[in-house]
């Protein structure tokens, strides 16, 4: 704002002195010194203005070629949501060697940052419930951490009941939001 | 309530002699009892009402919600019934019971400098006796507020306890992912938003001393727990450690009880905001939450899963002595205590639904209240007699409240959108 606010008066001050130029030819050594340093410093000014846009532009691009590559390689994880009980929060037999699988990608990948979402169904009160995905999102960080997967890659948080995947309320529809999610931590994952 | 100028005048000096006595017509906390059936008839005013306000309408409103009256319709009141007037000698009480009318609300409305007087008067239309005569005042704008006074005060004469209508409820609005804390009036009117996060925001509470809002908030991305001054609108606490922190029960003046669920273990804590100092008052493994304290301050209701299930228990916070309150289902949260102490609200699993209950503290007399859907959050009012929770039935969650005994339950309304968690002002 600050900044294209200087370099449009730089731009019009620029254009004045081009086009008043050839009429004031002859009184050229007329302009007085304290105008030529002025003029310089405006100049200085609007380089520097530039170079810091160039170099913005350069980090935005930088930090979305980083975004795009992150994203291509999450595209070939393979996590998908671990899936619980009613009311429970105990890993299910028969997903313990997906999470081994999950926990070798992610021992493979290991500039990317996780955060594990723990959600509920409908049923229960608002406050268990949050405390409940706590405990899911948890256990499978334990799980990861068992295979090997730093902890502190790991970010846990609970959502409870509030961002269901299936807004149903069906035995099917439930099923479907007892789950932990894997997301990507864009801030940490680009940042870093 | 300072803002309201309400001034009440006994109009007859002979009154207090006549009611002194308050005779109790519905003991409340009998085992049963019977609506009385109140006829309001409507209120008289000089003028054609300039606001346009229908406060008998309101009255009607305030009385059926309280869940001691039956009203009666207006259209039992004949021509004549209508007109009568509003003093004792000119009403014809043998009217009134011949259809079977036992008490009797009448008014009339003055409107003077600005300022509104309603003159109101409860007979008792078996002994022609007046049982309340009193003079409400209050700026025009401010009618509702005037209509709700006079509907706790009939309560009072009658029940001997004053009513809810003048309170306000603070209650969690809005869709996903855009839940904001708001405060309205219990009719649904002077609703305002108190947090504008545009987030998910859970599990308001106001101090005893009405000073500081308690909540979490995703605000800052992930679930933290905050306690607001209310007067500056500033978070003066903030527990950011990794991890669910709720907490919605005070006790004392304004000490706020959270739980913290994180690793292997949770905690249940004390803090006070305005000194910064913080307690760890239980610990234990899996899940602890939702404690609520005794009016008293000496035990603490609160839930957790050591037995496989969220059960109820109760700590007594002296000797650390630990029962477990609930046993049958498997699935008891979100206890509350009566503000008198003798018992607890809480919403256990009956079937596939989740209804709200009551029991005595040591876990006896366990009673259903509400059937079918996800019943939640459940608190007691005041003055012990009215419980408020939020339901969902369907898609749509909505705040209700009902007479402790599981009667007379009435939908609040106060946003377009969800509405969750209520609890009222103190």
């Amino acid at each position: 704002m600050k900044f294209s606010v200087v370099f449009l008066m730089v731009f019009m001050l620029v254009c004045y002195g081009c086009a008043s130029s050839p009429i004031e030819y002859g009184q050229k050594d007329a302009v007085s010194a304290a105008d030529k340093t002025r003029l310089e410093q405006e100049e200085a000014l609007k380089r520097k203005a530039e170079e810091a846009r160039i170099a913005e532009e350069n980090l935005t691009k930088a930090r979305q070629e980083k975004e795009r590559l992150l994203q291509e390689k999450i595209g070939t994880a393979p996590l998908t949501d671990i899936y619980f009980d009613y009311d429970s929060y105990a890993i299910r037999s028969d997903d313990l060697s997906r999470l081994k699988e999950i926990g070798d990608w992610l021992k493979l990948n290991k500039d990317i940052p996780i955060i594990l979402e723990g959600h509920c169904d409908e049923r229960g009160t608002i406050e268990y419930n949050l405390a409940l995905g706590q405990k899911r999102a948890e256990v499978v960080r334990n799980h990861l951490a068992n295979v090997g997967v730093e902890e502190k890659r790991v970010k846990v948080i609970s959502y409870g009941k509030e961002m269901p995947a299936d807004h149903g309320h069906t035995e099917e529809a439930w099923a479907k939001n007892r789950r932990v999610h894997f997301a990507f931590d864009r801030q940490r994952g680009v940042n870093r | 309530m300072t803002r309201l100028r309400l001034v009440f005048i006994l109009l007859f000096l002979g009154l207090a002699a006549t009611t002194v006595q308050a005779k109790v017509y519905l003991d409340v906390y009998g085992k049963s009892y019977k609506k009385i059936t109140i006829a309001v008839p409507g209120l008289k005013s000089e003028k054609a009402d300039k606001l346009r306000t229908d406060m008998s309408g309101l009255l009607s409103q305030d009385l059926d919600m309280s869940g001691f009256f039956i009203v009666a319709p207006d259209s039992l009141f004949d021509r004549e019934l209508s007109n009568e007037g509003i003093e004792k000698q000119n009403i014809q009480f043998t009217n009134w019971r011949s259809i079977g009318v036992e008490l009797l609300c009448k008014g009339r409305l003055l409107e003077k400098d600005g300022e509104l007087s309603l003159e109101a008067y409860l007979y008792d239309t078996f002994e022609g006796s007046t049982i309340l005569a009193k003079r409400y005042r209050a700026k025009p704008e401010e009618w509702r507020r005037m209509i709700h006074r006079l509907a706790d005060d009939i309560l009072l004469a009658v029940t001997g306890e004053k009513g809810i209508m003048g309170s306000r409820v603070i209650f969690v609005g809005g869709g996903s992912r855009n839940k904001d804390v708001y405060t309205a009036s219990i009719d649904g009117t002077g609703v305002k938003r108190v947090t504008s996060f545009r987030n998910i925001t859970v599990s308001p509470s106001i101090s005893p001393d009405g000073r500081y809002l308690a909540y979490t908030s995703y605000k800052e991305g992930k679930p933290n727990l905050f306690i607001m001054d209310l007067e500056t609108g500033k978070d003066v606490y903030a527990e950011r450690d990794e991890g669910m922190k709720l907490g919605t029960a005070w006790t004392g003046k304004s000490t706020l009880g959270y739980a913290k669920t994180s690793g292997k273990f949770s905690t249940i804590y004390t803090v006070d905001p305005t000194s910064g100092k913080k307690k760890a008052i239980l610990t234990k493994e899996g899940i602890l939450t939702s404690p609520s304290f005794s009016p008293d301050g000496t035990k603490m209701a609160f839930v957790s899963d050591m037995y496989g299930t969220p059960q109820i228990f109760i700590r007594y916070l002296s000797s650390g002595e630990i029962k477990r309150l609930t046993y049958s289902g498997n699935y008891n949260t979100s206890p509350s205590f009566s503000p008198k102490g003798d018992l607890i609200a809480f919403v256990a699993k009956v079937g596939g639904s989740f209804e709200i209950c009551t029991m005595s503290i040591d876990g006896s007399n366990q009673r259903v209240l509400t059937s079918g859907g996800i019943n939640d959050s459940p608190q007691f009012s005041p003055c012990g007699r009215y419980i408020i929770y939020s339901s969902k039935k369907g898609s749509r969650y909505a705040v209700y409240v009902m007479l402790y005994n599981g009667e007379n339950k009435r939908v609040l309304k106060f946003t377009n959108s969800d509405e969750e968690q209520p609890k009222f002002v103190p």
